[in-house]
């Protein structure tokens, strides 16, 4: 049986944009003459997603990653390609189609900043023809699963990031979407915000099976929820495969800062893959290779630092690897 | 159709409770627009009697004829601020923002939950004011009223209000396809702050042209009150019906093709 839910082949998204030269007479000669160019948003991206899976989609800022997902709901139209999300052209907009899936957008609020959430529900519930007895228990449901009980009286706007983003989700799988699209949901939640919002999207992805898509900015996101991911920069697919060959593959240094009470210097060998990122007298950052941090740990401990962090390679180094290396999953 | 009327209805009392919350939120939110909006009803009529009271005819009618016209203007507008001016003056906004996108994920229609997701209870009591205008008009009027022309103003009135919300969302609509929209307010603007003063059996030539079909501000409350005073003919109710015709097909054609053009604010 054919479990795949998102098909895309060759998805293109163009855009023209207008470009004006410098001053006056630039603008002068624009009123005449226009010039555009047109920016390949997205290229030739082809895609199939399975019923039930996690998948990543992560890039650099202005890779297409958001772009994608607004073809994917339906929000825009592809400029070439085919596509089918849950058997529907999305940019149909049909209102059956648009049932079936829930997109939430972390820069983007659905919410009501003046309301509360359950008045909020209410015009949700009408929204998506969610019959009394399944309203209430999916309400009960994602109030405990999140703990919302206590806000759900409170209004939106005095709340936190995360109390919010916690909302946003709620609002988004109150009538059980089959597909759930995720642009950027922790952008700019603390860490502890950040990880229950994970544990939030796991449980609902493997309780539920809610197939989901998510694209982030961090890895810890991809690392810990996404089974699949697709790496995309300039527009084009990068990389599709296992999460966990990609982080093998290609995150292939920790960042290790080490800050000591009184000025100190750290000895090493010159010939080891050490890479010195900050050395100030109180405090280094280096950047080691994966296999040996454990050797490196236990000789900069030696030194008695009074606190270390450890740190994975960023999102943009391992796609700038991943794009010069010409990955293939 | 049923099951999509029957939804409808439900969204938009979801809406209204949902407006209504937010109106009473901030006290002062609730009660400023029923003084605002009267104030601004004040001038509005301050400004006709200042005109017309130098002056005896326009057009052919008499002052009670001109009362029942601004009567009947006021009225259009009172319902179009009642029900979806404030919701329809925000397209623009939410097009620019990238708002929009959040209203077409969801499986009702964009326009329609942007159109009255801001009802303005506070317009109501213009409604009641150009009501009783309407009523002082016809006293100093004394047309040969009768029920049919009555109900027959009550459906010019209706068709009209269809017209006065596609020509809003029409000039609105223009934002899917240009990233400046804001002279089309202000042509709106214009157009409403003329008709209103003036009927349209006043205008001639290219004037006629302009308010009659292009901008057809000139028979929104014009038709309606020639039916009541029996100035209406056939040809001119299948003009107005003509007109209503064009323009909806032509804004539903706009805002569609609109859509499909809408590129999304980058995020």
């Amino acid at each position: 049986m054919n479990n795949e839910i998102i098909t895309a082949e060759n998805l293109s998204k163009r855009y023209r944009r207008y470009k004006k030269r410098e001053g006056l007479a630039g603008s002068i000669v624009s009123l005449w003459k226009r010039e555009y160019e047109e920016k390949t948003a997205v290229d030739r991206i082809s895609l199939s997603v399975s019923k039930g899976e996690f998948v990543g989609l992560i890039g650099p800022n202005g890779a297409g990653k958001t772009t994608l997902i607004k073809m994917l709901t339906g929000i825009i139209a592809p400029s070439a390609g085919r596509l089918q999300v849950l058997g529907y052209y999305p940019n149909d907009m049909k209102n059956e189609f648009k049932k079936k899936y829930a997109v939430v957008m972390g820069q983007k609020s659905q919410l009501f900043f003046e309301l509360t959430l359950n008045d909020t529900l209410r015009l949700f519930q009408a929204i998506y023809e969610i019959p009394e007895k399944d309203y209430r228990e999916s309400k009960a449901y994602f109030t405990e699963l999140f703990g919302l009980e206590k806000l759900m009286d409170v209004q939106v706007r005095t709340l936190s990031l995360g109390e919010r983003m916690k909302m946003e989700l709620m609002a988004a799988l109150l009538h059980g979407p089959e597909v759930l699209f995720l642009d950027e949901p922790t952008i700019g939640l603390d860490a502890v915000a950040s990880k229950q919002i994970r544990g939030f999207l796991k449980e609902i992805n493997e309780r539920r099976g809610t197939t989901i898509l998510l694209t982030s900015h961090y890895m810890e996101d991809i690392k810990t929820l996404c089974g699949r991911t697709v790496v995309i920069n300039g527009g084009r697919k990068l990389y599709d495969g296992e999460t966990e060959t990609l982080f093998e593959r290609y995150q292939r240094n920790k960042r290790i800062t080490a800050a000591f009470s009184e000025p100190t210097e750290v000895l090493w060998n010159a010939e080891e893959p050490v890479r010195i990122l900050e050395d100030s007298p109180c405090k280094k950052v280096y950047e080691v290779p994966k296999e040996e941090g454990k050797r490196f740990l236990e000789r900069l401990m030696s030194y008695e630092p009074t606190d270390i962090g450890i740190e994975e390679e960023e999102i943009g180094t391992v796609v700038e690897r991943i794009y010069e290396e010409g990955a293939h999953a | 159709m049923r099951s999509r009327i029957r939804k409808n209805r439900k969204v938009l009392q979801a809406m209204l409770a949902l407006r209504f919350h937010g109106l009473t939120v901030f006290r002062l939110d609730f009660f400023a627009p029923f003084f605002i909006d009267g104030s601004l009803f004040a001038i509005q009529l301050l400004a006709f009697s200042a005109v017309y009271s130098n002056v005896d005819t326009v057009g052919g009618w008499g002052r009670g004829e001109m009362i029942l016209y601004i009567g009947t203007f006021s009225l259009l507008n009172a319902v179009s601020m009642t029900l979806y001016f404030f919701g329809v003056c925000r397209i623009p906004d939410k097009v620019k923002s990238g708002e929009l996108d959040l209203y077409l994920t969801k499986p009702v229609s964009p326009l329609f939950r942007l159109s009255f997701e801001n009802i303005s209870p506070g317009s109501v009591p213009l409604i009641f004011l150009s009501i009783a205008i309407l009523a002082y008009g016809g006293r100093v009027a004394q047309p040969e009223i009768c029920g049919r022309s009555v109900a027959a103003y009550c459906f010019w009135i209706a068709v009209m209000a269809v017209l006065y919300y596609e020509m809003e969302v029409l000039l609105r609509s223009v934002s899917l396809y240009l990233v400046s929209s804001a002279r089309m307010d202000q042509l709106e603007e214009a157009g409403i702050a003329l008709c209103m003063k003036l009927p349209g059996i006043a205008f001639y030539g290219v004037y006629k042209v302009i308010f009659y079909l292009l901008l057809p501000y000139g028979i929104m409350a014009t038709l309606p009150v020639q039916s009541l005073i029996g100035e209406m003919d056939g040809r001119l109710a299948a003009y107005g019906i003509f007109v209503v015709l064009l323009f909806s097909g032509l804004t539903a054609a706009v805002w569609k093709r609109g859509l499909r053009r809408y590129n999304s604010a980058s995020s």
